[in-house]
């Protein structure tokens, strides 16, 4: 069967409606840059499936100190937001995140399913302590983005349940981030790394690094906040830090890159990336 | 399956296609209305030689539904090809040869096409941002950038 | 005064026009009514016999139109340069009872339209009994190895050898006398041509009988020969039409699409796309070989290379296709641009059962050429030597006798040294500025 159905609902309600009626067999995309190629290829062959483009989910806004980012805002549009200057660190992961036709299309919400090694602006919005509202027929619920992975390709998300947006405190923080990939752009990641940290008295205060491409899905890593708090930023923290992230990556072999690789440059790519703010 | 009707704004003119659900744009205007500049080079959103431009913005028509450009302005680089002679663009990519084998061109006239409109005047840097995303496997990408400055600096 | 209009100017290229245009025809540019889409179904394992094939849920599927096995193929087995000798045929444009590659083509599916040919490909239920596979080349020599091949061996013969082989002069000898002995082992990957446009045919039935097949072969007549012999039919019933190629490099050449479109389209009596997906393009089409290639070389103090031993290994996956061509022209090369008084080349073409290999830009050559210079500048490292000084003392002269026996014509190695060293500001002692590559004076070795 071909596709019999592309549904264009025009508000999150009624794309609720078309999720429930329809059900797993229902396939949902935004901007399609991760979806149409598997439709392309023939590994995906949905009967029906829904745009979520034109349902009112693509608000951007700054009020009461946190960015209400919605799940089908375009990268693009994310980048020439007003005040995008005060997140650096989410601007510099879109800016790293394929290609200027693709940042055009894909969206903020989809980047959070691309499966791995992908997802790059998930890593950002990790370390930005980002909360993602999950909205069903039955309302809405708001869960941290560390809570939405679950494993590998695979996350909170319920049956009836879409991602209706993605909220992300602003605080005054020191960001970096930093894309290690086989090219300079348009290229899957060997690993990204996003920081943000709070610093006291000359001390880290509170620290959130998060790992792209080593583990199952974007993920924090604890230890390496642990040696980063209530230290100095210098060569000794950022060396226990880097090691920390060392062991406790996940990372995989795929066609970009080998575990061992991976594993390696978690290391390198986080020093260099919190070098960056000493 | 039902087919529907999609209407758009292909360069200057109203076009009616029938369609089957969730036919990309690439699909429709290579086929159906004989864009065939529009080229498939892997229908995956990485090689870019699908680009088109959609309220001018360069975007991906092979991963991109027709349904989603009903009542938008499309361009490719027969719309934009002057009835007489070329573009300044593309009078720059044959001064300066800038292709081989000529299927990324296309791709490469497009995305240009954007950022000159947007930036007269790029930078080198600027140039290689805005087309990382238009794959050549020919040129090794020199003359493309070369002609696309040349352009720039034409416009100036 | 000299007459030349094209030598030493800048011309604008005459498909300059359409390519920025965008007024170039490639193939899948043209437009057929009825056209009919045809997709393939692949083994999904390395190395399988063929226990049963079952179509009957890909029958069902809307818009399906026919599939065609082995058993539809008159002539299902072929070798790409069966035509210039290269035996035996070995290759099946559908596999009949075993599959040797991961995206080995076992059933051809036509359908109305892509997507109906993919739902069908995707439900065709394959029996497959899994048998071992190897990977590596020397793996595959060893005793006890899977035979890829239906032979026997996994090397391709040569006139009753298991490899090419050249033998000049005393390898052993000269071992026994140089001052060092130099080994290295030289290792390189498979590499994907990834041309931005797919391979792709379509073959279209004419009011005469004939079929035009619109194909970015590189090789138009290659093609049009072995669709004729796979087909039976003779090959004034077929026009093949070529035109641009969107990137060939040697990935265009391996006569894959033409003869299952032009058997769909015989059998419909409908025009036939096979055009391959991106995924088809970088996994299952040829690519250049891996290469594994072991040098021993025999050294005098002073640079001379005295002997040089040379075994090589080319990966040539499940087939032949150019790969046998590719050793050959391999062992003429493989002692590199130098006077070596004694060599010795065994160079295999290996089967595996990885996806067939075949031509990429100076096959057999490039990789050659890897492992010679990369030996050349370690020759120079161990006796502490220039490694320009190594390259200009070993150098090939007009006339000198290569090992392969045949004589240097036009060498300009020396010449290209001295311009290189010129062009990076690199200053060259002067007895190499006073070297030509004219031939030596008599009784000079």
């Amino acid at each position: 069967m071909s596709v019999q159905e592309y549904l264009m609902p025009r508000s999150l309600p009624e794309a609720l409606d078309l999720l429930v009626r329809h059900g797993a067999e229902l396939l949902v995309i935004a901007g399609g840059t991760v979806a149409m190629p598997l439709v392309n290829e023939g590994i995906s062959l949905p009967e029906r499936v829904m745009s979520l483009r034109h349902a009112g989910l693509d608000r951007l806004e700054r009020r009461d100190g946190r960015l209400e980012i919605g799940a089908a805002a375009t990268l693009t549009r994310l980048l020439n937001a007003p005040w995008v200057a005060d997140v650096p660190l989410l601007a510099e992961a879109v800016r790293n995140t394929a290609s200027w036709p693709v940042r055009n299309m894909g969206t903020v919400g989809g980047n959070l399913f691309t499966p791995p090694p992908g997802g790059d602006v998930a890593v950002a919005l990790l370390a930005l302590d980002a909360e993602v509202r999950l909205a069903s027929p039955r309302g809405e619920r708001v869960l941290p983005l560390t809570a939405f992975y679950t494993g590998f390709m695979t996350n909170a998300l319920g049956p009836d349940e879409l991602l209706a947006g993605i909220t992300v405190p602003l605080a005054a923080r020191e960001t970096a981030f930093l894309k290690l990939g086989r090219k300079h752009a348009n290229t899957p990641a060997v690993v990204t790394v996003a920081v943000a940290l709070e610093r006291e008295a000359g001390r880290v205060a509170t620290a959130r690094v998060a790992l792209g491409a080593a583990g199952p899905h974007p993920m924090r890593v604890a230890g390496a906040e642990a040696a980063l708090v209530g230290s100095p930023l210098d060569a000794a923290t950022i060396g226990r830090a880097a090691e920390a992230a060392t062991a406790e990556a996940q990372p995989f072999t795929d066609g970009v890159a080998t575990e061992w690789y991976r594993r390696r440059m978690v290391g390198v790519v986080l020093r260099r990336a919190l070098e960056r703010l000493t | 399956m039902s087919s529907s009707i999609v209407t758009f704004t292909l360069g200057d003119r109203e076009v009616d296609v029938m369609v089957t659900p969730m036919t990309t744009l690439q699909t429709v205007l290579r086929y159906q209305l004989g864009q065939t500049a529009v080229k498939e080079g892997c229908r995956q959103g990485g090689c870019g030689s699908c680009t088109v431009l959609v309220e001018g913005e360069p975007m991906l028509s092979c991963l991109l539904p027709v349904e989603e450009v009903a009542g938008r302005h499309v361009r490719t680089v027969e719309t934009d090809t002057p009835t007489d002679g070329v573009s300044p663009l593309q009078q720059a990519f044959l001064d300066g040869g800038a292709f081989q084998c000529g299927y990324c061109t296309p791709g490469m006239l497009m995305t240009a096409t954007a950022l000159l409109e947007r930036d007269p005047h790029p930078t080198h840097e600027a140039i290689l941002e805005a087309m990382a995303g238009n794959v050549c496997r020919c040129t090794g990408y020199t003359p493309i950038v070369a002609a696309v400055e040349a352009a720039g600096e034409r416009r100036g | 005064m000299s007459p030349l209009h094209v030598v030493g100017r800048s011309l604008p290229r005459s498909d300059g026009i359409g390519h920025v245009t965008g007024r170039t025809q490639y193939t899948t540019d043209h437009v057929f009514p009825g056209m009919l889409h045809l997709k393939v179904v692949r083994s999904p394992v390395h190395h399988a016999r063929i226990r049963g094939v079952d179509l009957c849920e890909a029958e069902r599927v809307p818009g399906f139109v026919r599939a065609l096995t082995h058993a539809d193929v008159p002539h299902n087995v072929y070798t790409i340069l069966g035509l210039i000798g290269v035996e035996p045929e070995e290759e099946f444009v559908l596999a009949v009872d075993r599959v040797r590659y991961k995206g080995e083509p076992i059933v051809a599916i036509v359908a109305e339209s892509e997507r109906a040919a993919l739902e069908a490909v995707a439900r065709v239920k394959l029996d497959l009994e899994e048998l071992p596979a190897v990977f590596d080349v020397e793996e595959a020599l060893r005793p006890g190895a899977p035979i890829v091949t239906h032979w026997g061996n996994n090397t391709f013969m040569y006139e009753g050898h298991p490899c090419r082989r050249v033998r000049f002069g005393d390898v052993e000898a000269a071992f026994a006398r140089a001052d060092h002995i130099v080994e290295g082992r030289y290792d390189t990957k498979p590499i994907e041509h990834a041309p931005t446009e797919t391979t792709a045919a379509i073959a279209v039935p004419e009011a005469n009988g004939r079929f035009t097949v619109y194909t970015n072969t590189q090789a138009l007549y290659f093609s049009l020969d072995n669709t004729s012999i796979i087909l039976q039919v003779p090959g004034n019933q077929l026009h093949f039409i070529g035109g641009t190629v969107g990137g060939g490099f040697g990935g265009k050449v391996d006569v894959i699409v033409e003869p299952l479109a032009t058997l769909a389209a015989m059998k419909t009596g409908r025009p036939v796309k096979y055009a391959f997906s991106r995924q088809e393009e970088m996994q299952v089409s040829s690519t250049r070989s891996a290469w594994r290639i072991y040098i021993k070389d025999g050294v005098m103090a002073d640079g001379r290379l005295i002997a040089r031993r040379v075994t090589s290994y080319a990966d040539s996956g499940a087939y032949s296709r150019q790969t046998p061509y590719a050793l050959t022209k391999h062992a003429a090369n493989a002692a590199g641009p130098y006077a070596i008084p004694n060599v010795a080349i065994d160079a295999y073409c290996v089967f595996t059962n990885r996806q067939p290999t075949s031509a990429m830009r100076g096959f057999g050559i490039t990789m050659a050429s890897f492992a010679i210079e990369v030996q050349m500048d370690k020759i120079a490292e161990r006796l502490g030597l220039d490694p320009w000084a190594v390259r200009f003392i070993n150098a090939y002269h007009d006339g000198d006798m290569k090992p392969h026996r045949k004589l240097v014509e036009d060498a300009t190695l020396i010449e290209t040294m001295q311009a290189a060293a010129r062009l990076v500001g690199h200053e060259l002692p002067a007895e190499y500025l006073a070297m030509t590559s004219t031939p030596r004076p008599e009784g000079e070795a």
